[in-house]
């Protein structure tokens, strides 16, 4: 996931620094060495951000301490991080090889700090999936995401998608249907905001991420993104153009709240929750993070863009091991287990986000939630990464995710008063500057 | 007894100085939060002048600090003056007028927010009612400005208010007597005497807040994030972006350097002022 993603239950970030330094003292002892001798016995430490709510990381604490190491191989211990300064966390730790063996992290993480070289390549362990079939239970492209030209930087283990919620109450109330592509879309946007509501809901302001994502979805859907299929930077497209003036139209038509371009996730759920706002780009989990029940509030199928073309952003989160570990023998170990016994995340409902493997789509538990269940369903297929147009994921990603140059861009896009070219055209200068 | 100090100044200077010096050292470098990269001389900081970013948060930040500094300091003085007199619950009322002060920024930034960021807060279904319609108090950005410079102002008057009762209360009331007798007016009394006489202390007031606008991170960045596009960035504000989260540490140390180097040289110029005005 973006460790920024909004409309997270549990996900607010609060000071880290305290948790770090206290979290620092087990981990120095966990990893004052950095042999990599299989046979070590001591324990290794996975270090794990709170992907859910409260129960989340009671959940994976529980899990991992049932972890039963293979016989001579180390045991593994829980850290828990909060999602403030994670990065920094990570960074400063790996730096003076006190970082954890495995990890959770985000959909850029694993490849940045490959590039740094603090990575243990998965090949060795998804040759080992390969074996035993388990590799066939991953939904297509998720593993091949973890890819680079040096093996795989890691396993992918969740995804965080962006998928179109509507409420369905105030669609009927405006006289408008379910929109299923571009022109419907704007159709029923302007139904709602005849009646006083806000047909396209999002918010750039202070820590809120949703926006831009919602701004690269649309681009996605139609096709463009701000990479070639080689991996550069391309943003001045006719696509990208194209999907800009449709958010230059919903912002001269009223559809979009102008207020949205300073909204805070708190902002925006506050007008979800007072039925202000009809339809928006939100994580599956909407609802229930508003503590919704009922089908109101329902994920819709992809939208078809004027070019035919579907799709939306993703982010493929991803369980990566370091070089600092006691054993690699044992890193590998652990997370082959972890892997196979994750599934107890959804069948406990303490994680919203879709899992990487069908046979864990497939519980009666998942299945019992038609907004998940059509966000796998008929999302994830046509999801792309924030490399799109290209296909490998770089460690670059992480300064373009979470820059304020792609907040400003979208900030501009949902304003409505820049010319497209001109926003995009400067959105590839700085694109250019860190990649 | 150099024996005995030395090593509370090697302490001293390993906390103080290292830190500083280590942070020069990544100005002159192209790295990241992992690695120092290249030496690349003083390229960020030529960068930072060619850079209309850096320019915009440099405006933002100047208008900021003298919104913030003399916005704070003309209500906090008007205040202290008018509890100066035998104004009943005078005491309580210093002590309530300080809350804006000891609520932690965190607090009050959600409080502002929702007093102003939808349609439904409070402040923009007042102004509506007012005849005022759509106000966009963060989404403008001229407005975004206005409503950083006045939450700012709200949360630093008391500090001045306090700053000023104590000066206040250092004047002798004696030369005011003496001034109604020779007929000066209230004006007069106030900047022929009180201002003067409490200089110092109000040049001071000013450094301070001057160092606290400069360097104030959460009251922007809590309550608009630097924009709506960037025009409420200030440069601690840039700072903190690009060291982390465009991730280029050199740059951003930089940026933070120069803005040290501005705040260097007010502080300076301040402090010769309080000089000036006590010889």
């Amino acid at each position: 996931m973006n460790p920024r993603t909004d409309h997270r239950p549990g996900l607010r970030r609060r000071d880290v620094f305290g948790l770090a330094a206290a979290a620092s003292v087990p981990v120095l002892s966990a990893c004052s060495s950095s042999s990599s001798e299989a046979g070590s016995t001591e324990d290794l430490t996975f270090w794990d951000m709170p992907w859910g709510g409260t129960q989340y990381t009671r959940t994976a604490e529980d899990l991992v301490n049932s972890y039963p190491a293979p016989s001579g191989l180390a045991g593994a211990q829980y850290q828990g991080l909060q999602w403030a300064n994670y990065y920094q966390t990570f960074s400063s730790a790996i730096a003076s090889d006190t970082g954890p063996a495995v990890s959770s992290g985000g959909g850029f993480q694993a490849f940045q700090f490959a590039q740094q070289g603090a990575i243990h390549y998965a090949d060795d362990l998804i040759g080992t999936l390969r074996e035993n079939g388990t590799y066939d239970d991953f939904l297509p492209g998720t593993m091949d995401a973890m890819q680079t030209g040096s093996g795989y930087a890691a396993v992918p283990w969740q995804i965080d998608i962006r998928v179109l919620t509507v409420r369905r109450s105030l669609l009927e109330e405006a006289g408008t249907e379910v929109p299923t592509d571009w022109a419907s879309f704007l159709e029923a946007g302007r139904a709602l905001q005849r009646i006083g509501v806000a047909g396209y809901g999002t918010a750039t302001g202070a820590g809120a991420n949703i926006g831009s994502q919602g701004v690269v979805s649309f681009m996605i859907n139609n096709g463009g993104g701000f990479f070639n299929e080689q991996g550069e930077p391309d943003c001045v497209t006719d696509r990208n153009i194209e999907s800009l003036e449709f958010f230059n139209q919903m912002a001269a038509e009223g559809i979009i709240n102008p207020r949205a371009v300073a909204y805070t996730t708190g902002n925006l759920d506050d007008d979800w929750q007072n039925r202000r706002v009809g339809m928006g780009i939100t994580v599956p989990s909407l609802a229930s993070g508003l503590g919704e029940s009922g089908d109101d509030l329902q994920v819709i199928s992809p939208l078809a863009s004027p070019n035919g073309d579907k799709g939306t952003l993703y982010y493929i989160n991803n369980l990566m091991m370091y070089q600092n570990t006691p054993s690699e023998e044992a890193s590998e170990a652990f997370l082959r287990w972890y892997l196979d016994n994750m599934s107890t995340y959804w069948t406990e409902g303490v994680i919203e986000s879709i899992p990487v493997r069908q046979s864990i789509v497939d519980t009666p538990e998942y299945q019992s939630d038609a907004n998940k269940v059509r966000a796998a369903n008929e999302w994830q297929p046509v999801g792309k990464t924030l490399a799109a147009r290209g296909e490998e994921v770089f460690a670059e990603l992480n300064a373009v995710d979470g820059g304020q140059d792609l907040i400003t861009f979208a900030q501009r896009a949902i304003q409505g008063q820049t010319d497209p070219r001109a926003n995009l055209e400067a959105m590839q200068a700085a694109i250019e500057s860190v990649v | 007894m150099v024996a005995l100090v030395a090593p509370s100044v090697v302490l001293l200077l390993l906390l103080n100085g290292f830190p500083l010096v280590y942070a020069a050292v990544q100005s002159l470098r192209d790295g990241n939060l992992l690695q120092a990269g290249p030496y690349v001389g003083l390229d960020n900081f030529a960068r930072a002048f060619q850079d209309p970013v850096f320019w915009r948060a440099a405006r933002f930040t100047l208008l900021f600090t003298a919104v913030g500094v003399f916005g704070s300091w003309a209500i906090g003085l008007g205040i202290a003056l008018l509890l100066r007199g035998s104004v009943p619950g005078a005491r309580v009322f210093k002590v309530l007028l300080l809350l804006p002060w000891v609520v932690p920024v965190v607090v009050s930034s959600t409080s502002w927010n929702w007093l102003v960021a939808t349609s439904s807060s409070p402040v923009p279904v007042l102004a509506s009612a007012l005849g005022f319609e759509n106000v966009l108090f963060l989404a403008d950005p001229t407005m975004a400005a206005i409503t950083v410079c006045v939450f700012k102002v709200w949360i630093s008057f008391p500090f001045m208010m306090l700053m000023s009762s104590a000066a206040l209360t250092g004047v002798d009331s004696t030369v005011y007597e003496a001034a109604r007798v020779d007929g000066a007016s209230s004006i007069q009394q106030f900047t022929r005497i009180t201002l003067p006489l409490i200089a110092p202390s109000t040049y001071i007031s000013w450094i301070l807040m001057t160092i606290f606008c400069v360097n104030d991170f959460p009251t922007i960045y809590l309550l608009t994030g630097g924009g709506p596009v960037g025009e409420t960035t200030s440069l601690v504000v840039l700072a903190y972006r690009v060291v982390f989260q465009d991730f280029q540490t050199g740059y951003g140390v930089a940026i933070a350097f120069l803005m040290t180097a501005v705040l260097v040289v007010a502080s300076v110029w301040l402090y010769r002022s309080i000089r000036r005005a006590t010889v």
